[in-house]
């Protein structure tokens, strides 16, 4: 207080900077900002430069144009692919086995979601390989198959896109069911009631209520999937085979392999700005449809 | 409101023949409903009329949200028939039965609009476009929510949402409209004018309504009939007035009226009146006729406010008034009655005359006001 009375014309800053709760704020602040410009900020912007320089330290957008022709590019769409699929398929999924659980009692919904939930713990490598154990020629599913002589077994499961989308939709299972069960168990059952006291069948009352309440779970767990299969980078590159190659793992190809960390960089760059386009999507989807209702009643 | 169109039912409910035509809206016979060993509701049987306002009113506990609940079909009875319309639908889904429901949380549907609400059940019913249009206006501009039909749900008070739900379950001209407590979620003063805006509407569009509470007040003030209920027992099922004046059961009396027991025994019939010796103060009261034998016990009940002081030695009893509280209108006073030791006996006059604590009075009734119920009835 006693600042703000010597303080002369700068006087807002200052009371700013006076007031207690903002200095006690700025203090708790200051870990969470520290941490976030070392290890966020910093790293990307020196990804964004290097993206940019040439080899004689030149600025130069040639690595994104090497990064948008030719085999590249199509590494790029089988990216946005498979990542698609792999969305729609744990939004399938994820939608039957939520909706299972909010069915079950309490308890056993409990259990159920530490099903779902626990293999998540379990390293991606160790999945991975589990899944190709299963689906290898000598494997659980085909030699279960054959045996049954179901025509054409044994299938080819793995090192094609089947297997990069078998293996990155049941990484994603998780998410997904975590985030659709937490929209429908906050669905008002009742509302449902009141709909088929008013006549409405149970395809219906789905349709026009169910699904619509949770919409904006299903958005943001077709996104969620979507995104986190874009730089997915284990499961596909074991996987699948050379036509299933996706950017994550070119981009440790280049790393690692060729030693070119201004093609990588600006190839982490895309796969960034696909993301926030993805991200920027979704929200404009949603406010549209809401805007959309606004105006036409 | 003469030219209001949607009287005429254009909607088709499957198999639901139009309530008025047969007079009975709904008849409910022998219903049953267990949980475990409580029994819900017990063999209660009921018939409404079209364009009747029937509440049923009871404590919670006392069956009277389970026999909606399985009128509306949301709970299946052990026993007994429900019949809407002639149509027997007590095994029917919910959405078959073709009837209205309004719920105590309003659940409107919040991702629709208020008109897309009220649309709701027209579309289910394959109501063309306009004609949508012009009923849900119409609907809306009954319940006074003109121009609110663009709003979403979240954006209303309670009292605006509640009309909005009650709009949607009168939109399709259900045979009967069902309502659980609808008004309990809001505060007096908006509860007190809902009440006249629903019985309003209720008349004027000749719905039939069957109405849950557990407000007294809001029963008499709303019904054409009221099915006092307890334990999962229908006690009495009657008019407001009747139940009111002549109630069957101590319970009835009590729940009702608030009234005021007093022990004794039949001591003589003068021809019109029974008279009663009471038991605390040896005074004798003279009742209404009832037909009971001489010597019977009895529980006489009067309700306050139909009790009147006078002249101390005046009356069927005199007292020492031990309290009166002032409440607006009236003044509510305790007597204590000379020579007895029970309750005090309570006593609501109109203010101004009212009596002062510590006061002598006579305690006169009207013998068309006096109740009596044989004691060995289960007590109230």
């Amino acid at each position: 207080m006693a600042a703000t009375l010597t303080a002369g014309a700068p006087a807002r800053p200052r009371k700013l900077l006076a007031s207690r709760r903002t200095r006690v704020g700025i203090l708790y602040a200051l870990p969470v900002v520290v941490y976030l410009l070392v290890l966020f900020v910093y790293p990307i912007f020196s990804t964004l430069l290097l993206s940019l320089k040439d080899a004689d330290g030149s600025f130069t957008l040639h690595w994104y144009a090497d990064a948008l022709t030719g085999v590249n590019l199509s590494v790029l769409f089988t990216t946005l692919r498979i990542s698609a699929e792999t969305a729609v398929l744990s939004l399938v999924f994820g939608f039957v086995l939520a909706q299972a659980i909010t069915r079950l009692k309490p308890i056993l919904a409990g259990l159920a979601m530490l099903v779902v939930v626990v293999p998540h713990f379990v390293s991606a490598l160790v999945r991975t390989y589990g899944w190709i154990i299963m689906l290898g020629d000598k494997g659980l599913v085909n030699e279960s198959l054959t045996s049954m002589s179901v025509p054409g077994a044994p299938f080819q499961l793995l090192y094609n896109e089947l297997g990069v989308v078998i293996g990155t939709t049941s990484m994603m299972l998780p998410y997904t069911v975590l985030l659709l069960y937490g929209v429908m168990r906050g669905v008002d059952r009742r509302l449902l009631a009141a709909a088929s006291s008013m006549g409405a069948g149970k395809v219906t009352i789905f349709r026009r209520i169910y699904l619509p309440l949770v919409a904006p779970g299903l958005a943001s767990a077709g996104l969620l999937s979507f995104i986190l299969s874009l730089g997915y980078y284990i499961t596909p590159a074991l996987m699948g085979g050379p036509n299933q190659t996706m950017i994550a793992t070119l981009i440790n190809q280049q790393v690692t392999k060729e030693n070119q960390w201004n093609g990588a960089a600006a190839q982490g760059v895309i796969l960034l700005v696909l993301t926030l386009a993805g991200l920027l999507l979704v929200k404009a989807v949603t406010s549209l449809g809401a805007s959309r209702k606004k105006r036409s009643a | 409101m003469a030219e209001f169109g949607i009287a005429a039912p254009s909607v088709k409910v499957a198999g639901v023949k139009s309530a008025t035509a047969t007079g009975k809206a709904l008849s409910v016979v022998a219903l049953r409903k267990t949980y475990g060993d409580v029994v819900a509701v017990d063999e209660a049987s009921m018939e409404i009329a079209a364009g009747e306002f029937v509440t049923f009113l009871g404590s919670s506990g006392s069956g009277k949200t389970t026999t909606l609940m399985m009128i509306a079909g949301f709970c299946e009875p052990d026993s007994g028939t429900i019949t809407v319309g002639g149509r027997d639908v007590t095994r029917l889904a919910p959405q078959k039965r073709g009837l209205g429901f309004v719920f105590q949380q309003y659940l409107l549907f919040p991702h629709m609009t208020v008109a897309e609400n009220v649309a709701f059940p027209l579309t289910l019913r394959g109501v063309p476009k306009d004609e949508i249009r012009r009923r849900v206006g119409e609907t809306l501009e009954i319940a006074g929510l003109s121009g609110f039909g663009g709003r979403k749900p979240r954006e209303l008070s309670g009292g605006q949402q509640q009309r909005v739900a009650l709009c949607r379950a009168l939109v399709y001209r259900p045979p009967v409209i069902l309502m659980d407590e609808p008004l309990g979620a809001l505060d007096k003063k908006l509860r007190d004018q809902l009440q006249v805006e629903i019985k309003t509407i209720q008349q004027e569009l000749g719905l039939t309504v069957i109405y849950v509470t557990h407000d007294q007040e809001e029963a008499l003030v709303m019904s054409d009939r009221i099915a006092v209920m307890r334990n999962g027992l229908i006690e009495q099922f009657d008019t407001p007035r009747e139940l009111f004046e002549r109630p069957r059961t101590p319970f009835v009396a009590d729940f009702l009226g608030a009234a005021n027991f007093l022990p004794g025994r039949i001591e003589q019939h003068d021809g019109e009146h029974t008279l009663v010796r009471l038991d605390n103060s040896g005074g004798l009261i003279k009742a209404r006729h009832h037909d009971l034998a001489s010597g019977t016990r009895v529980k006489v009940a009067v309700q306050p406010g139909r009790l009147r002081a006078c002249a101390a030695g005046d009356g069927f009893c005199t007292g020492t008034v031990e309290n009166a509280t002032y409440v607006g209108t009236l003044v509510r006073a305790g007597i204590r009655i000379d020579g007895g030791d029970g309750p005090l006996l309570r006593l609501e006059v109109p203010a101004g005359r009212g009596p002062v604590a510590g006061e002598r009075v006579g305690i006169s009734a009207d013998p068309e006001d006096v109740n009596l119920f044989p004691t060995d009835e289960k007590a109230g």
